[in-house]
């Protein structure tokens, strides 16, 4: 994929699928901002590897939320490593909370990482590509833009809300060569804990609830996002693109694929 | 349909479509709660048309983006009526701003009125409706749940939350004899009076180049008229009464099939 030299700008960078993506699309020789809130820290073997290769990575930490902190950073980052190619708005904050006894100090917590970070930096990065006439930006979000969680409403507003954004980037950016796309992953291994819920039996035996019982990883994701960064994926606009192996088709538990 | 007698809230019922509903309402029995928060001749006028055939109402002033004011909302009309079965969650801020005009402070706001104040609405009539293991709770979103609007991303990115609001109320509140629904309306005539503090959706440049294109409206809308409020207050009344008990979690598309378009 020509993703050679294109500057990919990662946002929680720290998470298992920020590293994943590191790896994955330092393969293909793109340079990084890496938005890190352990300050690159928790980033050494990813940060070895991006320098072994010969490409360059600013790390920041920063508030996403705040224009001002964004639009300072990516003036800096310009000077050095040109305007921005990818966004990856990677945050996936997930606490669980419902809908009767919920408290509010979360719920905004949750919209501002979740969402209103999206929002932030898409205005922030549309900007700089809507001058350059290219750019992808892809919100990693998930299967839960869809499908009620039981467990984390939260979560799942935020990413509906996510959902639509990313067709109004698509339309407003659009207009200026952008494309906008949002991934809806889901189950990876460990998502039974993280959305362990006493209303939704969506997780009870998920991994058999997908159709070839074997759950995904950030490896898959990252091959999406890669492939959603390239050229290749040109007329890819607006759309969300489910990557849960089928899970969400499923229904009857009787025709589980189990050992 | 039986919704007679039965307590319902309103918001935004100073305008529009949550004027429609709340006299809709009324007119079949219900005993209307009309909420506004800036529009008070707006409420008065929707009391006056409700007293006029003889129907039951009161007018509750609060900002919903605010939980005291919310909490204390309920808590008057429950002193007034003894409970409350029926939510009508509509009060929405719109400000029709350019993607790149929202800056942090319209952002939060959008956010907590049209998405919090929906959530803390819910949130505090359920120990009402949970007395009675019955409620009725129906959220007004929008085509722009999934549409874009192409004119106020924040106002849609507020509509897709509710649109899994719905959803996660819908499974949580089920066990209490609450069902949770959501209407997507598309456009309604709502008459002269729009939002105050609104942009206009389009420039004066927009404007002139649809002039210059001849249409007519059923280019946009297959039944040849944009909605009426009474269009979505008829929805309204049928969620609302016993004969929907089965449905929940649903989001009805309301918009005469211009969506198809």
């Amino acid at each position: 994929m020509n993703l050679q030299t294109k500057l990919v700008f990662i946002t929680d960078a720290d998470s298992l699928s920020g590293k994943t993506m590191i790896a994955r699309l330092a393969r293909d020789g793109t340079h990084f901002i890496l938005n890190s809130s352990s300050g690159g820290l928790e980033l050494s073997a990813e940060l070895e590897l991006v320098h072994r290769a010969g490409l360059k990575a600013i790390v920041v930490n920063i508030d996403l939320c705040n224009s001002h902190e964004i639009e300072d950073m990516l003036q800096h980052a310009e000077q050095e490593l040109g305007t921005v190619d990818v966004l990856v708005h990677n945050n996936q904050e997930i606490t669980p909370s419902t809908i009767e006894y919920g408290e509010e100090e979360q719920f905004l917590s949750s919209i501002a990482v979740n969402a209103k970070s999206a929002f932030f930096c898409t205005q922030a990065v549309g900007k700089q590509m809507m001058k350059s006439h290219a750019g992808k930006i892809i919100f990693v979000s998930s299967i839960h833009a869809e499908k009620p969680t039981g467990s984390a409403f939260t979560y799942s507003i935020a990413k509906g809300a996510v959902k639509m954004l990313a067709k109004e980037a698509a339309l407003a950016l659009g207009r200026y060569g952008v494309s906008v796309n949002t991934i809806e992953l889901g189950p990876l291994p460990g998502d039974d804990e993280r959305f362990r819920s006493t209303l939704s039996t969506l997780y009870d035996h998920y991994e058999y609830k997908v159709p070839d019982a074997v759950l995904g990883s950030d490896e898959n994701l990252a091959e999406l996002v890669a492939f959603l960064s390239s050229d290749d994926s040109r007329y890819i606009n607006g759309s969300d693109i489910r990557l849960d192996g089928g899970f969400l088709l499923h229904y009857m538990n009787f025709k589980m694929k189990q050992p | 349909m039986s919704i007679a007698g039965k307590v319902a809230l309103v918001t935004g019922a100073g305008t529009g479509i949550g004027k429609g509903v709340a006299i809709e309402l009324a007119r079949r029995g219900a005993l209307v709660a009309v909420h506004y928060n800036q529009s008070d001749a707006g409420a008065l006028h929707t009391k006056q048309q409700i007293d006029e055939f003889g129907g039951d109402a009161i007018l509750v002033q609060a900002n919903v983006a605010v939980k005291e004011e919310i909490n204390q909302m309920i808590q008057t009309v429950v002193n007034h009526y003894g409970g409350i079965e029926i939510l009508v969650n509509n009060a929405a801020l719109q400000l029709n701003y350019n993607f790149f005009d929202y800056d942090e402070a319209s952002f939060d706001r959008m956010m907590n009125i049209n998405l919090k104040g929906y959530w803390q609405c819910i949130q505090a009539v359920v120990p009402h409706m949970k007395k009675k293991h019955f409620g009725r709770i129906i959220n007004m979103s929008s085509v722009h749940s999934k549409r874009p609007t192409d004119f106020d991303a924040v106002y849609s990115m507020t509509k897709g939350g509710i649109r899994m609001l719905g959803r996660e109320s819908a499974i949580e509140l089920a066990q209490y004899g609450i069902t949770v629904n959501t209407i997507e309306p598309g456009a309604v005539d709502v008459g002269k009076q729009s939002a105050r503090e609104s942009k206009p959706i389009m420039t004066a440049e927009d404007i002139a180049k649809l002039k210059k294109t001849t249409r007519s409206i059923r280019d946009k809308f297959p039944l040849g008229r944009v909605g009426r409020p009474l269009d979505v207050a008829q929805l309204v009344c049928f969620i609302a009464s016993d004969e929907s008990e089965f449905m929940t979690g649903s989001a009805i598309r309301l918009d005469g099939g211009s969506m198809l378009l």
